[in-house]
């Protein structure tokens, strides 16, 4: 939490003005572009649906905190908008066709098991949005990606088919590079327009809260292993890397710090596998399987945590030291 | 020796309950409780498998070889399953089908060896036939409640009463079952924890108020 300072690095230490609030607050500024042109795309319906969503997580923080006997003053002075973070996540990766009650469970669900009850900020074994998405897939997945669950932008015209991510998988028509990089298919709130994303995901480097070779390793990695899926066809290579939740996953929620390995190789390792894994996942489910693939590997990562140590500096392997003798 | 009956009941519906205290027989609890009705079939099959089995092990207790006590056990049980499944067959052809492959599996369940091993093959016929049915009691409580929240959840009915419209499937499917356990668990182990201290500090009390007293009636 903010007010309390734990130091497990060796000196120096340098002092900084960062804090959990801050930070927060910043994705909730990278992620005002994606909600914008969701609003702007899919109509009042997607506002609707991202305020429910981050009212909702946010309130049922509030609630639990109260019934842990926290008292309110205290609450807000701690509070980091990091379920704020969570609700407007989850809105995005929700269709702007769903009923209200499925962004609000989703919410609930989200900060209440997946955060509240492990422990608060910081302490969640997976990513709060992530499984919310998860939870709402398999709830209420007729009503969420039954006939009717997407619509077409601007126009609102209601498609009956599949999206532009399913129809690539599912019969090889390719959809415009264009149309999937400005967001004019259809698919969830925030994932269909890749600039506002990659606009954010350029803010959040920016401001130096996030790295910016982890999502571009994810990314290429799935895009290749997508390549190669289809027998080396490299017209597969931007579909597959503009198509569906990727960029939205890459950027925003595989990279959330809780849920990724502590070392560079470790993180290395654990985008490689990511990628292959969604990649693989998408060719053989036939879905869009990006909040799967990263609902498994962030329950990989206390895994690759103890198994890809840091070297301490100057430390030589054991073996090694018994040659020297 | 004198049978503690009351404890073999608190033992068996709430001190160790077999499905939430002892995480036994976890396969059918997992598989079985998408409806309320698995739960009450599922629990009757088993309190009847549970009480003849512990019987029969508890009076042939001392003539089975400590060796090859486990096939013996298993033996006994078997036999007991087959008469559920061809009673169950005859008579009660829904409840078989949605049981399904469960039933047959009740041989190796793991709250039926347990018992035998730690519980009947150590004590009389009487007390183990008290221990059965109420271990029997506490697993049909625990499956019938978990069937009843996931079915009201999963599929906005209740013992087959249809409720509304309206229904989380989460509930309903395996990953919901998995969370639904943890809960009961988690709930389960809230409420006996309160009791047992509960228990405990008016046991307490009444000590130290009796040492109390006894001291006072010293002083006088």
């Amino acid at each position: 939490m903010t007010d309390e300072l734990r130091f497990y690095s060796n000196s120096p230490h340098a002092k900084g003005n960062n804090s959990t609030r801050k930070i927060m607050l910043n994705v909730c500024l990278a992620l005002l572009p994606a909600c914008v042109t969701g609003c702007v795309f899919f109509g009042w319906k997607a506002l609707l649906v991202i305020v429910l969503s981050a009212a909702s997580a946010v309130a049922s923080e509030i609630v639990f905190l109260l019934i842990m006997k926290k008292p309110f003053s205290k609450i807000m002075k701690e509070f980091d908008f990091s379920s704020l973070v969570t609700g407007l996540l989850l809105a995005m990766c929700l269709s702007a066709q769903v009923k209200w009650y499925v962004p609000v469970l989703s919410a609930i669900f989200a900060v209440i098991v997946v955060k509240m009850l492990f422990g608060g900020t910081g302490k969640n074994l997976v990513n709060p949005a992530i499984t919310g998405r998860v939870f709402a897939f398999l709830s209420f997945g007729a009503i969420m990606y039954g006939e009717n669950a997407y619509a077409q932008p601007f126009t609102g015209e209601i498609l009956t088919g599949a999206t532009s991510l399913t129809g690539l998988l599912q019969e090889g028509a390719m959809p415009n590079n264009l149309d999937l990089l400005l967001g004019n298919v259809a698919g969830c709130i925030g994932e269909t327009c890749k600039i506002a994303l990659i606009a954010g995901g350029l803010y959040l480097v920016i401001r130096g809260i996030l790295d910016w070779r982890w999502p571009v390793i994810y990314i290429a990695v799935t895009g290749l292993v997508s390549v190669a899926l289809n027998s080396f066809d490299f017209n597969y290579f931007l579909p597959s890397i503009l198509g569906g939740g990727l960029m939205l996953g890459a950027i925003f929620m595989a990279t959330d710090y809780t849920t990724t390995p502590d070392t560079t190789w470790g993180n290395v390792l654990y985008f490689v596998l990511l990628g292959a894994v969604t990649a693989v996942l998408r060719y053989f489910a036939k879905i869009e399987i990006v909040s799967f693939a990263i609902l498994l590997m962030n329950l990989l990562v206390p895994l690759i945590d103890k198994c890809i140590v840091n070297r301490p500096f100057g430390y030589v392997r054991a073996k090694k030291a018994k040659e020297a003798k | 020796m004198k049978t503690d009956f009351k404890k073999i009941a608190m033992d068996g519906v709430i001190t160790s309950n077999p499905t939430f205290k002892l995480v036994l027989g976890t396969c059918p609890t997992l598989a079985l409780t998408t409806l309320a009705m698995n739960g009450i079939g599922m629990g009757a099959a088993v309190t009847f498998v549970l009480i003849c089995s512990n019987v029969f092990i508890s009076l042939l207790r001392n003539v089975i070889p400590d060796k090859v006590r486990i096939p013996a056990f298993v033996l006994i049980i078997a036999t007991f399953v087959t008469i559920v499944r061809l009673v169950l067959d005859k008579f009660l052809p829904s409840i078989y089908e949605s049981l399904g492959l469960y039933l047959p599996l009740i041989v190796v369940n793991c709250i039926i060896l347990a018992r035998a091993e730690s519980f009947a093959s150590k004590n009389g016929p009487l007390a183990s036939a008290a221990d059965g049915l109420f271990m029997g009691i506490g697993f049909t409580l625990a499956l019938t409640l978990m069937g009843a929240f996931r079915e009201i959840l999963g599929a906005g009915s209740v013992f087959g009463v249809k409720l509304w419209d309206f229904k989380i499937e989460f509930f309903a499917s395996s990953a919901g079952a998995f969370f639904t356990f943890g809960l009961f668990i988690a709930v389960f182990g809230f409420i006996s924890y309160t009791l047992h201290t509960k228990h405990k500090i008016k046991a307490y009390r009444l000590k130290t108020a009796e040492t109390a007293q006894t001291q006072t009636a010293e002083e006088v």
